[in-house]
């Protein structure tokens, strides 16, 4: 079956070539040693570092390859998929670079240095944000420019596309996770299993409730109510755009629903991560699950989840907890990835209920292939790099060493893309959208839905299926 | 395009009222009922064949 040239396939192949590069690594093949990462610091000279010592290059160099084969892969598929092509390069550039900066920023030792870190870095205090920091300062960075100088988006415009990044990330995700997921296999199954059931839950329960309110105390047609539902209740930008289709809705209505989507997503990105380490610190597994079934559209969950992780590992350390890197982050990214799975699906059952049901038309009919056409292909790569990683680890006990380097060199390519993902959000959220005449009545479903219901319900399903998970940590 | 966002606004702010169609009574109803009876089954299986420390 051929795949469609789209953002979405492009963030697969991306996604999958970085995967396969790193795993050379199995091969005594050092294909990703030039990169570099960024490392917490008090004097600038020190902010990079490379990541192995294949090549000797020096940092800046390994920054400067890291960005030169960024833009060779992403103007390919830039090209392919019709973008201008110089245009793409000089947004690219200017989103690259100015993220980059945000994340060495964040990696400044009074900002990411941990209680722990503080001696050796010689400094006497921090916000012990750790190295993350930087995707919030990659998104304050984004919504500054989005919202004060938007002229100066107009440059980076055609390379201002946070779903492609982040879907390019959750494929090399996959592996490193994957990697982390054979520590443990009784853990990672009643992730996966949990996971899918929360989704499942969250599907039923929040998408009838929320279609409900808009349909009956807002006054919205069936039009807007669903799309506006998907978007709320579902998984933002996808889940609006996949209903509206399914439902032959005009374009325009899902575009407007995402607009709101990614509005609301840069608040719930500010916002929950720092609540579930003020309330949370206890359960950190609920915290991570809630940040899967909470916060829409995937760049803002998996981002959450990220920072999530980083703020409670570090408050529970303070506490004389101790949570390995991964677990968290994993629940966060299945729950998401299922719900993403479950997209098409979902979309398949609207149309069938609105074409034979709702709104009959003579002639019209509604094919399964509908629901392999609205499945994100992106997913596909998340669960190949994962099983791949997963069933190297549990059976090639011999090359742990080389799985856990390729995992590494992974990980910095998909740390790059989290942040420029961050940055890009930030640069799409027009918070001028909300006072835009009309809007309003759109933007209050939205809020009451999404405040006033789904981050509840969404809790209360985190609390049911992975409360005391942590003690799996600890025993 | 601002023509195009004044002409949504104007049509979001006398959208005519739709009644709930019997079909989407039943939607609403039959999801919200599986997904309270799927939550026991869920929720039971869970602890049961994947437990996580408790």
């Amino acid at each position: 079956m051929k795949l469609p040239r789209t953002e979405d396939v492009w963030a697969l192949w991306i996604g999958l070539l970085i995967f396969a590069l790193s795993l050379g690594n199995l091969a005594r093949l050092d294909l990703l040693g030039w990169a570099v990462d960024a490392r917490v610091w008090v004097e600038w000279s020190k902010a990079l570092g490379p990541t192995s010592a294949t090549y000797g290059l020096p940092s800046v160099a390994g920054l400067a390859l890291m960005f030169g084969f960024l833009l060779a892969i992403l103007s390919a598929g830039a090209r392919v998929l019709g973008y201008p092509a110089g245009r793409f390069a000089l947004g690219f550039t200017l989103v690259f670079w100015i993220s980059y900066a945000c994340w060495l920023l964040g990696h400044n030792a009074y900002i990411a240095a941990t209680p722990r870190e503080r001696a050796d870095l010689g400094i006497s205090w921090s916000l012990g944000l750790t190295g993350e920091a930087g995707y919030i300062v990659a998104l304050i960075a984004g919504l500054t420019l989005g919202n004060f100088f938007p002229r100066s988006v107009a440059a980076m415009q055609e390379a201002v596309r946070p779903e492609w990044y982040i879907k390019a990330a959750i494929v090399v995700l996959g592996g490193s996770l994957g990697v982390k997921a054979a520590a443990d296999t009784r853990l990672t199954e009643a992730i996966l299993f949990r996971g899918l059931a929360a989704i499942i839950e969250a599907y039923l329960i929040y998408w009838a409730v929320i279609y409900f309110i808009a349909r009956k105390f807002f006054g919205f047609s069936r039009e807007w109510a669903a799309p506006l539902a998907s978007g709320i209740s579902i998984c933002g930008v996808s889940a609006a755009i996949a209903t509206g289709a399914a439902i032959r809705a005009r374009p325009i209505v899902p575009i407007m629903v995402s607009s709101l989507v990614v509005i609301f997503s840069v608040v719930e990105l500010l916002v929950l991560p720092f609540a579930a380490r003020a309330f949370l610190v206890d359960e950190p597994m609920v915290a991570s699950a809630w940040m899967g079934l909470a916060v829409k559209t995937d760049g803002a969950a998996v981002a959450s989840g990220q920072i999530t992780e980083s703020l409670i590992r570090t408050a529970a350390e303070q506490q004389g907890m101790n949570i390995p890197a991964g677990p968290m982050l994993m629940t966060t990214t299945t729950v998401k990835v299922f719900i993403d799975l479950f997209i098409g699906v979902w979309a398949f059952i609207l149309a069938i209920i609105w074409v034979y049901r709702v709104d009959p038309k003579p002639g019209e009919r509604v094919s399964p292939l509908e629901i392999w056409q609205r499945l994100p292909k992106f997913v596909l790569g998340y669960f190949l790099t994962f099983a791949v990683m997963l069933y190297c680890a549990l059976n090639w006990r011999d090359v742990g060493a080389d799985l856990q380097a390729a995992s590494r060199q992974g990980d910095i390519f998909r740390k790059l893309f989290f942040v420029m993902t961050f940055f890009t959000i930030g640069l799409v959220s027009n918070f001028k959208k909300l006072w835009q005449e009309g809007i309003g009545r759109l933007a209050l479903v939205y809020a009451v839905g999404l405040f006033g219901f789904v981050i509840w319900v969404g809790l209360l399903i985190s609390w049911l299926f992975f409360q005391g998970a942590h003690e799996v940590f600890t025993r | 395009m601002e023509s195009h966002d004044n002409q949504l606004a104007e049509e979001l702010a006398k959208l005519p009222h739709e009644p709930l169609l019997p079909v989407e009574k039943k939607l609403i109803a039959g999801s919200l009922i599986l997904g309270l009876a799927l939550l026991g089954i869920l929720v039971w299986l869970s602890y049961t064949f994947f437990p996580l420390g408790n």
